[in-house]
């Protein structure tokens, strides 16, 4: 399918991927949530059944690994992307205590992940598993008997990552493709979930434009915690009190703005574009920049992306840029078949510079 | 900087300071208020604010800026991130 139409699916029905960059490792022992604390930047406290967004941060404070931390009776379950599992292993032999009984089992032999994202994902999931899908709080997993299904997402729509058995994982595919497709979807590559979760100011960690950058200037924070040390707290901590000089903002455009343009105002340059991408949704080009703390703000029209022989003008806005179909959706009172679009609002109520 | 520019800025960091104070009081968060980004989603991450909290925080935020969202349309959309709060209370400015 061409982007737009994965785009149009995804933003408006359901959409199937496949989601090959994604590590899924299980950490089993008696240890294992101690372990998992002692390399992740966040404050574990996450019950059961609930999964917890963290980082694994380099010792400059970079983010290398966004993660999600799924406690599973005895064990964490580790679903992550931007480091390869070898290398979570050996974060692991570094920074947890050497004495702790822990076991680390690569999933990903064994299971494939696939996700379904969409204003109506969750009417394909209730069919395909059970209406109780409808149920399950965001964050938040559960088994099946051919696999585990994660109520999460990076694109601001319903979203269910799906780990299934790989014996079983051709035939889950096709099913689910026909259950989208019965929802006006199909599939959806990396490109147009990435897109998506741009505009809904989603971090990745695979940008290679987020290099240098700690959670502080990428607006992480809450990710962070600030009662305990892990790999790259020091950083931080000598960022913060450095002081932090730029700040990721998102901002629109007409058209012509790619990542590592310059930004500048009539004073001179004010900051860097690190993520673009044209948005069928907004009618132009979405986009993050660092921008300096002074002026790292939404609504600011006094900015230009600057190339040879031209100046773009941008737009700060705040995040989410879009107004999500899934805000308008409850799955205990719509479906896909008997919607009404035409009295709901656009995707994007802002206007272009 | 212009001095529009830098009247807009002012503004808006002075809404952005009130609002994440009132965050961190209504959510008894035990953090400086600058530790609160002013992109960081209020519901599900982020600050992980649940159905309970944005009851309380609709009544703080016309109780305290004049903001009335209940029964408003779109509510949702401004109630995003700290950003789409001053967003709203910005454009009540502007209507006023």
């Amino acid at each position: 399918m061409r982007l737009e139409d994965e785009y149009r699916s995804l933003r408006h029905g359901a959409a199937l991927s496949r989601m090959d960059h994604v590590g899924l490792v299980r950490v089993s022992g008696d240890d294992a949530t101690e372990a998992v604390d002692a390399i992740c930047s966040g404050d574990l406290w996450v019950r059961d059944g609930r999964m917890l967004q963290t980082l694994i941060l380099g010792e400059p404070g970079q983010p290398v690994a966004d993660v999600y931390v799924c406690p599973d009776d005895d064990a964490c379950v580790l679903m992550f992307e931007g480091i390869t599992t070898e290398e979570l292993s050996a974060c692991l032999a570094e920074y947890a205590d050497p004495e702790l009984a822990i076991e680390l089992e690569d999933l990903r032999p064994a299971y494939e992940l696939i996700s379904v994202n969409g204003p109506y994902a969750w009417e394909a999931l209730s069919k395909w598993l059970t209406p109780d899908v409808i149920g399950l709080p965001y964050l938040s997993f559960y088994h099946f008997d051919r696999g585990t299904c994660f109520r999460a997402g990076k694109t601001g729509e319903y979203g269910y990552d799906l780990a299934v058995r790989s014996g079983y994982v051709e035939r889950a595919w096709e099913e689910l493709l026909e259950l989208v497709g019965a929802l006006g979807g199909g599939e959806a590559s990396l490109e147009t979930l990435d897109l998506c979760a741009l505009e809904n100011g989603f971090f990745s960690v695979r940008h290679a434009s987020v290099e240098g950058l700690t959670p502080l200037e990428l607006q992480l924070q809450w990710r962070v915690s600030a009662r305990k040390r892990f790999p790259g707290a020091a950083a931080i901590e000598e960022r913060r009190a450095k002081g932090m000089e730029r700040r990721l903002t998102h901002f629109v455009a007409r058209e012509g703005v790619e990542s590592g343009d310059p930004i500048r105002d009539a004073d001179g340059p004010v900051g860097q574009v690190t993520a673009a991408a044209f948005s069928p949704g907004i009618g132009g080009v979405a986009g993050m920049a660092l921008l300096d703390l002074s002026v790292a703000h939404p609504g600011i029209d006094a900015f230009f992306v600057t190339g040879p022989n031209v100046e773009r003008p941008i737009r700060t806005v705040s995040s989410p840029l879009l107004f999500n179909r899934s805000l308008l959706v409850d799955p205990h009172r719509h479906t896909y078949a008997t919607r009404d679009e035409t009295s709901d609002p656009p995707l994007w109520l802002g206007s272009l510079p | 900087m212009t001095t529009n520019l830098s009247d807009y800025v002012s503004s808006r960091e002075a809404v952005l300071d009130r609002v994440r104070r009132m965050l961190r009081d209504t959510m008894k968060l035990r953090i400086e208020p600058e530790a609160i980004d002013p992109d960081v989603p209020l519901f599900g991450t982020g600050l992980g604010m649940d159905s309970v909290d944005a009851v309380e925080l609709v009544v703080q935020l016309d109780a305290v800026f004049g903001l009335t969202l209940a029964g408003s349309p779109w509510v949702s959309a401004k109630l995003r991130t700290v950003n789409t709060i001053v967003d709203a209370i910005l454009e009540l400015g502007n209507e006023t």
